[in-house]
């Protein structure tokens, strides 16, 4: 527990100096005849590292060929996707490759192909051949390899892999159906788990906090293999990249961590170091380190044994990797490596080149590695001009079969929407209900039952009103925040890869007290305290699910979704589509919505999440719904983002009595919590109360009969209930919290004005905060839709009821000024 | 630019008319063709309606205000459009629109209990998909329903309480809504039903008005008719009905009689050379009476054509001030409701009214001292006993009576 380490003023505050050991640049300096002559390579080693380096080149040609000339050896094609290409800097991947294991797991960069040839190559090259039969075979369900045994005479089996891989790969920038991930990754999100490839990432840096959750799953699941971050010298600039080396380097991994889990994440940060962010010159003109090495000295005690390494030489790579890899392995990463290589063509093939000379690029290219490691191995006698040449004719001949295969229309077709009309949309959520991602017994500090938490929770209330109607005391209420740490906690005993983490979690029990008592029996290793790093909690759960966990992390405010929105949404948005459903994405992220606290602590941010495709997007409001509701997130497959209210966390459940037992409430289904026939409200969050309380005044006083939807979800949401309602009622008022312009219920009025016209005796009405900055606590009522400003809407915009004093303005001058002012 | 709705002259004559009612209120958006306000003439009211459309701006008269013919009424124009009020208008009878909705948008926010804008007014009455539904359903027009919803648009339960009170709603539902029902409903007098009334009320207030009937054998008028049913439409003859003989008859009767041609004032007795036959007409709106003027000069054919060119004109109401007056003597029939006899009341200041009652079938002595059965019908005359005398009177019914029963020798004239 941290409260055991004494933060001592006596210590920190005594004088002495901070030393940094020095950083090795550039260090080996061997020749490839010492290697081979000491044993460390093999003839047939040196010639794969040359040859894969060859396969990188060439596939690249072919890409730029096919990019810029519409044409490679003379078969015409027009390729108009992205083209980052790689050429240039084949030396760093193919060393990097080398001594990876098939367990170790590379993400990538937009600029990783040649990351993702090297790390394939070699995952055949080390997969027994058993082994790498069943994993290409089990490819949709030997659809690719089928492909290429069709069009190929190869028996041997690793020959075979090599013509499927380039075959794949080639078909899925094309767009292909046949791909490796259907088409739908494409160039900058390349994937391939069978050879141990996670994806590229076409955000630059974002693959900093997914690897980093890669291997926290790897450290937490004890499974074997380490982590490879690719990213590039320009993504250092990128916040969530110092986010996620700090995340895999915390001091907790060693002072609190239980025994067995000792030990920093299983990471290596390897920096393709190519001189240049885009155009932007990084040493010289964009950043300030001169070497990416020196950053680690800033991340860790152990300097993240950072090293500046000769990329252009394969072998000052491998060397590399040899040395690092055991450090990595025992706990002693994480490990910073500048890998120092350079691009020839440009950013992309609209890049002119205007910020550097032809004399640099030439004075590069005269270093090139293919060229001069050729020369290396001749010279040294290892190997001889018929090797290269029999080398030269299978990467050629390879790269162009599996070209022609892959431009082939009817060989390789593209999805077929007229046949399949759910190509895409299927792998948008995986829509599974696995209870646990593993069969092992979970980590527990001891049984359930001796948790006083839980013991207090079997004691408690489980519905807000006591028989003769008063309310039941809050502290021996079931509490909505009961409800949400119920099936959590239930899950923890369920699913051993279930792990949880977000800010002050732990002791703490979150900021608002739900995971209070958590700590007692879930240990470091499954429940800990998260650095105030929003980008890493959210996509560092992304890599955990992406390797096969489930985890529940958690933004303590709503308004700190600014800063993981690339994590938010596009990375655990969208890697169950562009993986085409190859992975599932078991995350569940509590959102908890502020109030009181002003401006950037008040933010109902559920429309921003509504409209981004494949989030889940939940609000619960009530004891019942949430524990039904967190439990289906818990049993799901797909992320979900689940908004919590901070109105609510001590509410009891004022509807029904919450179940002891678990249950599950379908996503997506919204509630009817109170019936009626003359107008319906379908709120959204904690606005639910405030619809409650309209509805009482209107049948009091206006003998208005009101039916509440509670919406529950947002994505997914089921209309028919709603449809029924405004069919029987004709007139529907739609609130929450959320700013009223761009409010995700514009959509939902939008869907229910197409899908009742007819029905409709009045335009549907919309309800949001006002388009302002949040005010202080006490001024609260004018921003947030009060139960007024329900009556307000009815009178002015649906039936008049004579309310001669409004809280709220509704009518068309008034929005219109208001939109034209942008407020 | 706005629209200044003057005074018409319906007829030829009259200087001014009085505002009998107004349909709209300043504020109320017109189309072309919408009534704007009644007025009334001696004889009848009509309905004016809007040459323009848009907003009413400006009424300048109020109900019951005699306003001179070219005089502004009312102006029509588009919403906060300037005009001139005429000087010495009346001030507005119905309330204004809000003038809020006018005012130029301000700059600061307004206050939240500022009034709701209408915004919809200006472009007339809107009705939810729901209403419209709900009054096809219902088989009634939305546009009569009182529009109780936000921004004055028509809402399904006005379509509901627009079909309750024509009672096209189920019995249930009728019972439900005759709950708290009042006995009765007051229905406002119309225009012409004021004029009505205060033309009868003279009439029998100022006259010694006195009835008498007398049957006739109406053989050879049905004989005729039946002649003309067979054949006159095949000869080019209009549909001359027993009505149009009578009338005809009566032309050609009362010249003979010429105190019952006439009009009487306690000075004098004005007897015309001219018949001009006030025909008695029911409409939806009331009893009218226009004018066949010069009836002793037209054959049975022009009298039966025009006849029912009056009677067109009047349930149409196009018919023309001008052609409401001048009358000399008046038939009414109540023949086709079985009435036998009645007391028809005097058009003032003619002397004298002729009441055509239902044909009957009647029996007299006939040969060989057989009961003969014939078809006859009643001829009540009511006549002003200040003007003339009882034996006077039942000599021109009887003479009358005559003339019908020999109906073909009329014709020979």
């Amino acid at each position: 527990m941290s409260k055991e380490q004494f933060y001592d003023p006596q210590q920190i505050f005594s004088e002495k100096d901070i030393h940094f050991e020095d950083i090795p640049v550039f260090s080996y300096q061997k020749t490839a005849k010492e290697q081979f002559e000491s044993g460390r390579f093999t003839k047939e080693d040196l010639l794969t590292i040359w040859r894969d380096m060859r396969y990188i080149r060439e596939f690249e040609n072919m890409l730029l060929s096919v990019r810029t000339k519409k044409n490679f050896n003379g078969v015409e094609y027009m390729y108009t996707g992205p083209a980052h290409l790689y050429i240039g800097e084949e030396a760093a991947a193919v060393g990097e490759a080398f001594s990876l294991r098939p367990e170790d797991f590379v993400f990538g960069s937009h600029r990783s192909h040649g990351e993702v040839l090297a790390k394939g190559l070699s995952a055949i090259e080390k997969l027994p051949e058993e082994e790498l039969k069943k994993r290409i075979e089990g490819v949709f369900n030997g659809r690719i390899l089928n492909i290429v045994k069709e069009h190929c005479s190869e028996t041997d089996t690793k020959k075979l892999a090599v013509k499927f891989f380039l075959y794949g790969l080639i078909a899925e920038l094309f767009g292909r159906e046949t791909g490796l991930s259907k088409g739908l990754g494409n160039s900058m999100h390349l994937f391939f788990v069978p050879f141990g490839i996670y994806p590229n990432n076409a955000i630059v840096g974002g693959s900093g906090p997914i690897s980093a959750g890669g291997a926290l799953f790897k450290k937490v699941n004890k499974e074997e293999g380490i982590v490879v971050c690719n990213i590039g010298d320009g993504s250092i600039g990128c916040g969530p990249v110092y986010e996620s080396m700090n995340f895999s380097a915390m001091d907790q991994y060693n002072t609190l961590w239980e025994e067995g889990f000792k030990g920093n994440l299983p990471i290596i940060f390897n920096i393709m170091d190519n001189g240049y962010a885009m155009g932007g010159r990084t040493n010289g003109e964009t950043m300030a380190y001169h070497n990416v090495a020196r950053l680690g000295a800033g991340v860790a005690v152990n300097q993240m044994h950072a090293e500046r390494i000769n990329g252009m030489n394969p072998l000052a790579v491998v060397d590399a990797y040899d040395r690092k890899l055991p450090l990595v392995k025992s706990g002693e990463g994480p490990v910073l490596l500048d890998v120092v290589t350079y691009r020839y063509s440009g950013h992309s093939p609209s890049d002119q080149n205007a910020y550097r000379s032809r004399e640099e690029i030439e004075a590069w290219q005269k270093i090139d590695s293919i060229q001069t490691f050729k020369a290396e191995l001749l010279e040294a006698g290892i190997a001889a001009e018929e090797d290269f040449a029999a080398l030269e004719a299978e990467v050629t001949g390879n790269i162009e079969e599996a070209f022609l295969l892959a431009v082939d229309e009817t060989i390789s077709p593209r999805m077929n929407f007229e046949k399949e009309p759910d190509a895409i949309e299927k792998y948008m959520f995986s829509n599974e209900k696995i209870a646990k991602m593993a069969d092992r017994e979970p980590d527990v500090l001891g049984p359930k039952e001796e948790n006083s938490r839980w013991k207090k929770i079997q004691k408690k209330a489980h519905y807000a009103f006591k028989e003769d109607g008063t309310p039941v005391p809050a502290s021996t209420v079931y509490s909505y925040r009961d409800a949400i740490f119920e099936p959590i906690f239930d899950k923890f005993y369920e699913d051993p890869t279930l792990i949880s983490y977000g800010e002050d979690v732990r002791e703490w029990g979150g900021a608002f007290g739900v995971y209070t008592g958590m700590y007692e029996s879930i240990p470091f290793h499954r429940l800990f305290n998260s650095p105030i790093s929003e980008a890493t909690i959210v996509s560092s759960g992304v890599g955990y699910a992406m390797l096969g966990g489930r985890c529940v992390i958690e933004l303590m405010y709503a308004d700190f979704m600014g800063r993981a929105g690339d994590e938010i949404f596009n990375q655990l948005a969208k890697w169950q589509g562009m993986t085409a459903g190859q992975i599932k994405m078991p995350v569940v992220l509590r959102i908890s919505v502020g109030a009181l606290y002003g401006a950037q602590h008040s933010q109902d941010w559920t429309s921003l999440a509504a409209h981004v495709p494949g989030l889940k997007v939940v609000f619960p409001a009530t004891p019942y719904d949430a524990k039904g509701m967190m439990t289906a997130a818990l049993n799901g497959t797909d992320p979900v983002l689940f908004f919590e209210s901070q109105r609510l966390y001590g509410k009891g459940d004022e509807f029904k009595t919450v179940p002891a037992e678990s249950y599950e409430i379908e996503i997506g289904e919204p509630d009817i919590k109170r019936a009626g026939s003359d107008i319906t409200i379908l709120t959204v969050g904690a606005t639910l109360y405030s619809a409650m309380k309209a509805a009482k005044e209107l049948e009091e006083k206006y003998d208005i009969s009101a039916e509440i939807i509670d919406a529950r979800s947002l994505v997914p949401f089921n209309y028919e209930k709603v449809v029924e309602s405004v069919k029987k009622t004709g007139k529907i008022v739609l609130a929450s919290d959320a700013c009223a312009r761009g409010s995700h219920l514009n959509d939902v009025a939008r869907n229910i004005t197409e899908l009742c016209f007819n029905y409709l005796d009045a335009p549907p009405v919309l309800i949001g905060a006002q388009n302002w900055i949040t005010p202080c606590a006490e001024l609260e009522k004018e921003f947030f839709p009060q139960a007024q400003w329900i009556l307000d809407a009815i009178d002015q915009k649906i039936m008049p009821l004579g309310i001669s004093k409004p809280a709220h303005n509704f009518t068309p001058v008034e929005q219109i000024r208001r939109e034209k002012k942008g407020v | 630019m706005s629209t200044v709705i003057t005074m018409p002259q319906q007829g030829l004559t009259e200087e001014s008319s009085v505002i009998a009612e107004w349909y709209v209120k300043e504020g109320d958006a017109v189309s072309v063709g919408t009534p704007l306000f009644a007025i009334e003439t001696g004889k009848a009211t009509f309905d004016v309606e809007s040459e323009a459309a848009g907003t009413v701006l400006g009424i300048f008269a109020a109900e019951g205000d005699d306003v001179p013919i070219k005089a502004p009424v009312c102006v029509i124009g588009e919403p906060g459009e300037a005009f001139e009020r005429p000087a010495g208008a009346a001030p507005a009878a119905a309330p204004t629109a809000p003038e809020a909705e006018k005012k130029p948008v301000v700059e600061a926010a307004p206050a939240a209990t500022s009034a709701p804008a209408k915004s919809n007014a200006e472009e007339g009455v809107f009705a939810s998909p729901r209403a419209k539904a709900a009054a096809e359903r219902a088989g009634v027009d939305w546009h009569n329903a009182t529009p109780t919803g936000a921004e004055g648009r028509v809402m399904e339960r006005d379509i509901a309480a627009l079909a309750a009170n024509r009672g096209r709603t189920t019995i249930a539902a009728k019972e439900a809504a005759a709950e708290g029902e009042e006995e009765f409903e007051i229905v406002k007098n119309s225009g012409i039903r004021k004029v009505i009334a205060q033309n009868m009320h003279d009439s029998l207030a100022g006259m010694a008005q006195l009835s008498m009937t007398a049957y006739f054998d109406a053989t050879e008028l049905f004989a005729f008719r039946a002649k003309v049913k067979a054949m006159g439409e095949k000869l080019g003859y209009p549909n001359i009905s027993i009505n149009d003989m009578i009338l005809f008859a009566v032309s050609r009767t009362v010249l003979d009689h010429p105190l019952f041609n006439a009009h009487f004032s306690e000075k004098e007795t004005k007897i015309f050379h001219r018949v001009h036959l006030g025909v008695a007409t029911n409409t939806e709106r009331g009893l009218m009476v226009p004018t066949l003027f010069n009836a002793d000069l037209k054959s049975l054919n022009m009298i039966s054509r025009e006849a029912k060119a009056l009677s067109a004109a009047c349930r149409e109401n196009t018919i023309k001030p001008d052609q409401l007056t001048g009358g000399t003597i008046t038939v009414t029939n109540l023949g086709n409701n079985d009435i036998s006899s009645f007391t028809p009341v005097i058009n003032p200041p003619q002397t004298a009214i002729i009441g055509v009652c239902s044909p009957e079938y009647r029996v007299r002595p006939g040969k060989d001292g057989e009961i003969e059965m014939y078809r006859a019908m009643g001829i009540s005359l009511t006549f002003d006993h200040r003007a003339v005398d009882g034996a006077p009177a039942a000599a021109f019914l009887h003479d009358f009576c005559q003339r019908l029963e020999n109906f073909s020798l009329l014709l020979a004239e």
